[in-house]
Formats: C-alpha cells, sequence, structure tokens
C-alpha cells in the first residue's frame, strides 16, 4: 500500500517537472513552417503551422530554420519563427 | 471467367502502385526542392556554402576561419573562442571512443563514459548556444541596411555595399561553425546510443547479472518513463503531421494496399482453403483430425494474412519514403509484435475452441477454456509488449535501466498471472460432460505452475532480472512453441491410425487417382505419420534451440557432426555413410534385377535358351549383383573391407562349427545351379519326398508336392542323397496297369484286347510301343501287365483313367471276366479242421500262418497300387 503511495506520488512530480523542460516554437508567419531538428542521432521534419506552437528538443539540438540559420537551443528556450528566420527570446 | 477477374484485379492493383509511387517521387522531389527555395531567402551574396547536413564536418571549417579572419574584430574572438571549444570536443569525443571501444565489456565503466559523453554534448549545444547572440545582431543590423537595391535603382553608397558583404560572410561563418557542432553533437550522441546499446545487449545477455534493485531505481526509472514517453510522442506526432501534410498521398496508399494484401491473403486462403474449414464446421461430430486440420488452418490463415499485412505495410511504407529512420525501427517492433500476440492468441483460441466444446482439442471444459484464455492472452500481451517497449527504448536511445525496469514489472507481472493459473479449475473427468464445473489441476500442473510463478518473482526481486525476463519469455516462446509441436504430433499420430489416412483429402484423391485399396492408403497413412513426426521434430527442435540463445551456426555444427560421425568409443559410425551405403546398395539392387529381366526376358529368351539354363543364369546374376552391391554399399558405408577379413575369420571358424550346414547348403544351392540335376517345374522324388520344384534357392529348394504341401528341402540333402527325376532329360515316361482275371479267361485273348485297347488311345505312344505282360500266376487269378509310354508323364494318370475305364467296359462287354479280384468262395474243405488234433503245435502254427499269408498276398494283389 505504501508502495503504491509513492509510486503515485512520485509518477505525478515527474511528470510535473517533466512538462517543464522543453523548447516551444511559436511559429508567427502566415505559412506553416519546415523546421529541421538535428536531436540525437535522427534529423527529423518538423511541421510548424501557422500561428501553432510546438514543443520541440528537451535536451538540446540544432535547429535549421527555413531561412537556412543553423542555431543550437539548450532546450529551455521559446522561440518564434519570423519571416522565416528563428528569433531565440 | 475467375483469371480474367484475377487478372483485371492485378492490373488495377500494379497500375495504382505505379501511379503512387510515382506521386511519391513527386513529393520526393518537392522535398528535395524544399532547401532549394530557402536558399534564395538567404541572402544571395553568403559567400561560405551551407554545410551540407551529413557528413563533412571539418571541411567548411578552414573556409569559415578565413572569413572570421576577414571580419569585424569585435566578431572575431567570440567566434575563435567558440571554434577553440569544438576542436576540444572533437579530441574529447575522440578519446571517449577509444574508451568506449577499449571497455566493450564493463557495465558500470560504460555508465561513467556515458555521463562523460553526454556532458560533452551539451558543451557542444553551449558552444553554439554562444554564437546565437551574434547571429540576432548581424540579422537585426542587415534588416537595418536592408535589401541591396535592385536593377534599375539607385547605387547604395559603397560603405553600405561593404557592410552587408562583411556581415553575410559573417552570418555564413556563423552557420557553417553552427553547422560542425551539429555534426559534432549528432556523432556524440551516436556515441552515446552505442554505448546505450552495448549496456542493453549486455543486460540480455548476461543472464546472472544482478542489478539493484530499489525504490530510488524504480522512482529514477518513472522519471524515465515519463521522459520517454513524452520523447516518443513527440516523434511519432511529428512524425504523423509531417505525414499527413506533406506525404499523405503515399501514406494513405500504403496503408491502403498493405490492407489490400492482407485482403487477398484472407479472402485468398478462406476460399482456397473452404473445403478443410467450412464443411468441417457444419459437423457436429468431428473426427480428432478434421478438427486438427479446422485448428491448424484457422490459425494459419489469418495469420498469414497479417503478417502480409504487417510485411506490406512495412515495405510499402519505407518505398514510399514515409518511414523515417528514427521511426521505422518502433514501426516494424509493433508490427512484429502484433503479428505474434495475435499469432499466439489465435493458437490458444484454436486449441481450446472456448465457443465450441466439440472442436476443442484438449479435455477441458467450457469455463476452463474461457478462463485459460485470459492468462495466456495477457502473459502474451505483457511480454510482447515488455519487447515492443523495449526496442522503443532502443530506437530512442533511453537508459538501459528503463529496460531494467520494464522487464522487472514484466516478470513479476508474467509471475503473478502463472500463479493466478494454478487456481482455474479446468480439467474433467472421462465421463463428465463439458459444461460441467470442471476440477482442479493435477497436483503436479499446479504445484509446478506456483513455483514458476513463484520462483519468476524471487529471481526478479532478487535483482537478476535479466534472468527473469529470459524464464519469461521462455515459458511464453517455448510453451507455444512446443504446443504447436504437440498439435503436430497428434496430427502424425492421428494420420497413421487404421483407416484415418482414407478419411482425408489426400487420402481421398491418392485413392480416386490411384484406385488404391485400403492396406495400400493406411501404409501411406503410415509413412504420412512418420513424415509429419520428422518434420516436427526438424523444423521445432531447432526453433527451440534457437530460443535458448543458440546460434545457427552451433546448431549446424551438432547436425554435421551427429550426420557425420558419432563416436561410441573407438568406432566412429556415420549416418551419412550409412545413408549412401544402403541407397547404394539399393540402387545395386534395383540394377541388378533389372539386368536380370533384361538379359532373362530379351537375350535368353531370343536366343531360346532351356529354362533351366535360363533360371540358373538369372539367380546367378542375383547372387552376383546383389552380392557387388552389398560390396559397394559397405565401402560407401565407411565399413572398411580389409576389417572384413576379420569378420571372414571370425565366420570360418562359425562354419567348423555351428555354420557348416548353412554354408554347404549355399554352396549345394550353388552347385544346383551350376549341374542342374533337376529345374523349376521338374518332377523329382527324394527320399520320401515327391512333388514339382517350385524354387531354387540359396539354402534350400522348395517342393510343392501333389497334396500341394510345399517342402522346404535343403539343398545340401539334395546334393547328397540320391533325386529321382521324372522330367529330367525328357517328359517321356512308362506307366503300368495290372490286371487280374480268374484262370477262367483266356489269356492270349486278354493280351490281345489289351493291346487294342491301348493302341486305340491317342495318347499312348505308338515308339516305344506298348506291351503286355503275364507277370504271375496267382493262387486264383492270373496277372497281366499293360504297359505304355506316354509323351509327357504328367499325363500319365488321366491317361490310365481312360484305358482302365475301356479295359472294364471291353472286358464286360466281350464276357472275359471281371479284371479285378472278385470275392472268390473259399473252397478250403472243411474236413481239414478235425485233423487239426493230431498235427503237432509247431505245424499248427506253420498252418495258420500259411492262409493268412496268402491272404496277405492276396489282398496285396488286390490293392496293388498301380498308379503309374
Amino acid at each position: 500500500m505504501a508502495m503504491k503511495t509513492v509510486v503515485a506520488a512520485l509518477l505525478c512530480s515527474m511528470f510535473a517537472a517533466g512538462v517543464a523542460n522543453a523548447a516551444m516554437v511559436t511559429n508567427k508567419d502566415g505559412e506553416s513552417a519546415i523546421l529541421v531538428i538535428v536531436e540525437g542521432e535522427s534529423r527529423i521534419e518538423v511541421v510548424v503551422d501557422s500561428g501553432a506552437t510546438e514543443m520541440i528538443c528537451p535536451s538540446g539540438c540544432f535547429v535549421t530554420a527555413p531561412s537556412g540559420d543553423h542555431i543550437g537551443l539548450q532546450g529551455d528556450e521559446t522561440i518564434e519563427i519570423v519571416n522565416g528566420s528563428v528569433v531565440v527570446k | 471467367m475467375h483469371s480474367a477477374a484475377k487478372l483485371t484485379v492485378l492490373s488495377i492493383a500494379i497500375s495504382f502502385v505505379v501511379l503512387t509511387l510515382a506521386g511519391g517521387g513527386t513529393a520526393t522531389a518537392q522535398q528535395a526542392a524544399q532547401p532549394q527555395h530557402a536558399a534564395p531567402a538567404t541572402p544571395a551574396a553568403a559567400q561560405p556554402p551551407q554545410p551540407s547536413p551529413e557528413g563533412q564536418p571539418a571541411q567548411p571549417a578552414p573556409a569559415a576561419r578565413g572569413e572570421a579572419d576577414n571580419a569585424p574584430a569585435d566578431a572575431s574572438p567570440l567566434l575563435q573562442q567558440a571554434e577553440d571549444q569544438l576542436d576540444q570536443a572533437d579530441q574529447e569525443l575522440k578519446r571517449l571512443a577509444d574508451r568506449v571501444g577499449a571497455a566493450a565489456d564493463d557495465d558500470t565503466l560504460l555508465a561513467e563514459l556515458k555521463v562523460q559523453v553526454d556532458e560533452l554534448s551539451k558543451q557542444i549545444i553551449s558552444a553554439s548556444v554562444a554564437t546565437r547572440s551574434r547571429l540576432d545582431e548581424i540579422k537585426a543590423r542587415l534588416a537595418e541596411l536592408g535589401d541591396p537595391p535592385g536593377e534599375g535603382q539607385p547605387p547604395e553608397a559603397a560603405i553600405v555595399t561593404e557592410e552587408r558583404k562583411r556581415l553575410l560572410a559573417e552570418r555564413g561563418a556563423i552557420n557553417a561553425l553552427t553547422g560542425r557542432a551539429e555534426n559534432l553533437s549528432v556523432e556524440a550522441r551516436k556515441l552515446a546510443n552505442g554505448i546505450t546499446a552495448t549496456r542493453r545487449a549486455l543486460f540480455s545477455n548476461t543472464l546472472l547479472k544482478r542489478t539493484e534493485v530499489s525504490v530510488a531505481m524504480l522512482s529514477e526509472a518513472i522519471t524515465t518513463t515519463a521522459d520517454e514517453s513524452r520523447a516518443l510522442w513527440r516523434s511519432v506526432s511529428s512524425w504523423l503531421t509531417f505525414a499527413w501534410n506533406y506525404k499523405r498521398i503515399p501514406f494513405l496508399t500504403a496503408i491502403f494496399l498493405s490492407l489490400c494484401g492482407a485482403m487477398i491473403f484472407l479472402v485468398g486462403g478462406y476460399r482456397l482453403f473452404s473445403p478443410f474449414i467450412l464443411q468441417h464446421e457444419e459437423q457436429d461430430e468431428p473426427t480428432y483430425f478434421r478438427q486438427l486440420s479446422l485448428a491448424f488452418w484457422s490459425t494459419l490463415i489469418p495469420t498469414m494474412a497479417l503478417i502480409a499485412f504487417a510485411a506490406s505495410s512495412y515495405f510499402f511504407l519505407s518505398s514510399f519514403n514515409v518511414l523515417r529512420p528514427d521511426i521505422a525501427p518502433i514501426i516494424a517492433v509493433t508490427l512484429g509484435m502484433g503479428v505474434a500476440v495475435f499469432f499466439v492468441t489465435r493458437l490458444a483460441s484454436a486449441v481450446l475452441s472456448p465457443a465450441r466444446s466439440s472442436w476443442r482439442l484438449v479435455r477441458v471444459s467450457d469455463r476452463g477454456a474461457r478462463m485459460l484464455m485470459v492468462p495466456i492472452f495477457a502473459m502474451v500481451l505483457v511480454n510482447g509488449l515488455d519487447y515492443l517497449l523495449g526496442s522503443i527504448s532502443d530506437s530512442l536511445g533511453s537508459p538501459v535501466l528503463l529496460t531494467v525496469a520494464k522487464s522487472f514489472l514484466a516478470s513479476i507481472i508474467i509471475g503473478l498471472i502463472l500463479m493466478a493459473m494454478a487456481w482455474i479449475r479446468p480439467t474433467l473427468r472421462q465421463d463428465e460432460p463439458f459444461d460441467a464445473p470442471g476440477r482442479p489441476w493435477p497436483r503436479v500442473i499446479s504445484v509446478s505452475l506456483l513455483l514458476l510463478g513463484a520462483g519468476l518473482i524471487a529471481i526478479a526481486l532478487a535483482g537478476y532480472v535479466g534472468l527473469a525476463r529470459f524464464i519469461a519469455t521462455q515459458i511464453i516462446v517455448t510453451g507455444a512453441i512446443l504446443v504447436t509441436m504437440y498439435i503436430g504430433i497428434l496430427t502424425g499420430r492421428s494420420v497413421s491410425k487404421q483407416g484415418a489416412f482414407a478419411e482425408t483429402v489426400g487420402g481421398r484423391y491418392l485413392e480416386r487417382r490411384f484406385k488404391l485399396e485400403q492396406v495400400g492408403l493406411d501404409q501411406i497413412g503410415l509413412v504420412a505419420g512418420l513424415g509429419i513426426y520428422a518434420l516436427v521434430a526438424l523444423f521445432f527442435i531447432p526453433l527451440i534451440l534457437l530460443q535458448w540463445g543458440f546460434q545457427i551456426a552451433d546448431i549446424e555444427s551438432w547436425v554435421y557432426r551427429f550426420v557425420t560421425e558419432i563416436r561410441i568409443g573407438t568406432i566412429t559410425i556415420s549416418l551419412v555413410g550409412l545413408l549412401a551405403g544402403v541407397l547404394f546398395f539399393a540402387i545395386g539392387f534395383v540394377l541388378t534385377r533389372w539386368v536380370q529381366r533384361w538379359i532373362d526376358g530379351n537375350v535368353m529368351a531370343r536366343s531360346r535358351v532351356d529354362a533351366g539354363v535360363r533360371n540358373s543364369i538369372r539367380t546367378g546374376i542375383g547372387y552376383i549383383g546383389v552380392g557387388l552391391a552389398g560390396l559397394i554399399g559397405l565401402s560407401a558405408a565407411g565399413i572398411d573391407l580389409s576389417s572384413l577379413a576379420l569378420v571372414a575369420g571370425a565366420l570360418s571358424l562359425g562354419v567348423g562349427f555351428g555354420l557348416q550346414n548353412i554354408v554347404s547348403n549355399f554352396v549345394s544351392g550353388l552347385i544346383l545351379l551350376v549341374e542342374r540335376p533337376f529345374k523349376v517345374g521338374d518332377w523329382i522324388v527324394s527320399g520320401t519326398t515327391e512333388g514339382f520344384v517350385r524354387r531354387i534357392s540359396v539354402r534350400a529348394t522348395e517342393i510343392e508336392t501333389f497334396q500341394h504341401q510345399s517342402i522346404m528341402m535343403p539343398n545340401s540333402l539334395l546334393i547328397n542323397a540320391s533325386v529321382g527325376n521324372w522330367t529330367h532329360r525328357n517328359k517321356l515316361g512308362r506307366s503300368e496297369i495290372s490286371v487280374t482275371l480268374s484262370y477262367a479267361s483266356d489269356p492270349r485273348r486278354v493280351i490281345d484286347v489289351l493291346h487294342e485297347i491301348a493302341a486305340a488311345h491317342p495318347m499312348v505312344l505308338k515308339n516305344p510301343a506298348p506291351n503286355v505282360g503275364f507277370t504271375a500266376f496267382g493262387d486264383e487269378r492270373m496277372t497281366f501287365e499293360l504297359r505304355i509310354y506316354v509323351a509327357d508323364v504328367l499325363t500319365a494318370g488321366n491317361v490310365r483313367n481312360d484305358i482302365r475305364v475301356s479295359i472294364y467296359e471291353r472286358f464286360r462287354d466281350e464276357e472275359i471276366g471281371a479284371p479285378f479280384p472278385v470275392k472268390v468262395e473259399d473252397t478250403t474243405p472243411e474236413e481239414a479242421t478235425p485233423s487239426d488234433i493230431e498235427i503237432p503245435a509247431a505245424e499248427e502254427e506253420k498252418a495258420e500262418i500259411q492262409p493268412e499269408e496268402s491272404e496277405t498276398r492276396r489282398r496285396s494283389f488286390g490293392t496293388r497300387s498301380s498308379r503309374r
């Protein structure tokens, strides 16, 4: 019984702690943007619709913006896409 | 009609695939074009080329450095610093990679190295993050400067052009630097994931490795689970969004096509095998073989359809470029697990058949069957999920801890399920109906289930999670394989049962096609049953061994060794050699038979060789051929012929004692073949045995008597004793008929009549001519003997019959007298009796004997055998 409580408590705390830790990308442009994200071993394309907000790379990554600029992210930033270019707040 | 429809469907499917591939091709082309669209967005003057995303980390760097040297003095130190950090990180990474390579077996060291690599990749990112502010400044300044003037616009000031150029160059340098950092970070990640994979492999492959199971470890596992599930959700959702937005048509087509493939398999399978399934379902009292075949097909067809669906969906998704490298393994494992879970569940439901008790393969109650399905399904699901999550962790590069924790949980759940299974009451007595409440398991099963479950939990709790997981997996997978094997063996047994094969479809076909008898079908059924046993053993035993971690190469080498050399002490037996020996012997035997038949039928029959010679030659060829085949077979079997000398020595000793008879019979047989005192079909007499020779074989000769009794006469007897042969050179034979007449008849007349009768018969030879002899004066009668010669001694009996009949008729007609002993009135005077008194005892004895003797003689005349 005690075990169960511990597990439940841990579970809750983990979820609470885990959610905060990721970069938020918001697309301010009129059209959806494709970001190429290099995270871990894989290179994945993430579509951010116009006005949408996505959570990306919780543990640091590199992002290639539609403008062609490469930037490094630590994983706790808030980012906006303006005119195809990435702006870190 | 059917084939036309199938062709249409096929052509539609093909055109669909072609169209979709073309669509996918354009989609890829668009994708490839996207960076080019993006490129003009960057100012055209950006001198350093964009670093290509993959590889070449070092190449752009010197160029970037060269540009950086030209860059303004305030930008240079920042870039230079980042550059130095990256160089340092690069060297560190190489060093770590070397250490990882050296410490492949040391789990603790690997864990430490993993921490260092993670730290390094953070450093790499932070090095590039440091350049971000400068990039922002440049972008802001470039925005202030505005776009360069287009065609026809007034030229801007030279200083503005110069500054723009400078800024763009610096921007390019920063991008190149970040690109290099990106590549380094990917390498670091690869190394980190490689370490994790090695550690996971260490965990799975080392059964007896103890892991500390504690609350702290579990809580950490829960944290990582949360992280992993978020990472998984993000990967999958970003992939799905991307696929939906940009590759919708290939994505949907892939799913549609794979569904089509599954449908084709499913419908085709059911249509093809509907005679096995539908017809059976109607029956209430199916035979065991039909139950088995229904279980088999109803498991196989849907599983094949699902496999087709899984394989084709993976194939189409990957060939339409919809899959992404991080998603592909997850999809593959998910599909594989789905197939495995489905197969085991389907198999269990085929065996238990919870809904229809008459189709149940094992004798359990209705309720027991339903209850058993639950834990089986649960165990398979838990084990499957364990593997699925394990490979998701693998592809996401999650910590090893998570794999351990999941396996721990899975082992405990499976242990609990096993223990719960012990309380199910499925068994039935022979006389109970299926809807009876059921009885508990036999003690052995319930106790072993409890022990197994408890042991599994105990092992997991003790920290040997790897072992617990292995056992749990083995219980499920080996159990499924064993159940399948058991069904296979049951199938073999029921096929080889008397009369069962004739009931099957194959049996009925054979009966129709080759008009086989019941006995033949039974024999085929026996062979088929044995074949099924062999197949089951051949297929499933390696499967179980593979499950237990043996490699295919191991099994191959075992089989090879088993087949080529079995050592018993100093003797080496080679199964292949023995088999080859048997095969060569069989070939030699068949060849011998063929040569025998050919020589007998073609060569000797045409050259009109005597039947006896033919038989001898044929038998001789048979002996020689079989002997040669035996020798070839022996040497092919790897038995050294020189070692036969020893055997021959032993045999010769044996010949001296016990085998003497057999050898002498054998040699006598050979002599009989060469000398040919008689041949098959001859009528011979040897001692008391008389009859036709039916067969001359190695040891004995088969003689069939006139009563059709077969007598095996040892050849040595036929050689050593005198043998009479009625048909040796020719079949000419003499036959006698004795005729007794009273003294009232005229002897000359009798002789003439007998001559006439003999001459009148068509089968009596004129040369040598028949003759009549007056052979004896009997007490009361004269004895005549008619001697006739017939061409074929075998017909003598009939001829004699005819002649006797003629004699009787002629004598009666001509009133010559009866040609046979008639009861003669005893004319011995009665007055002799009184003189008995005077006769002395010895005399009296003589007198008594005399009439008796004469009586006997007379009787012997009368009953004289006149067969010949």
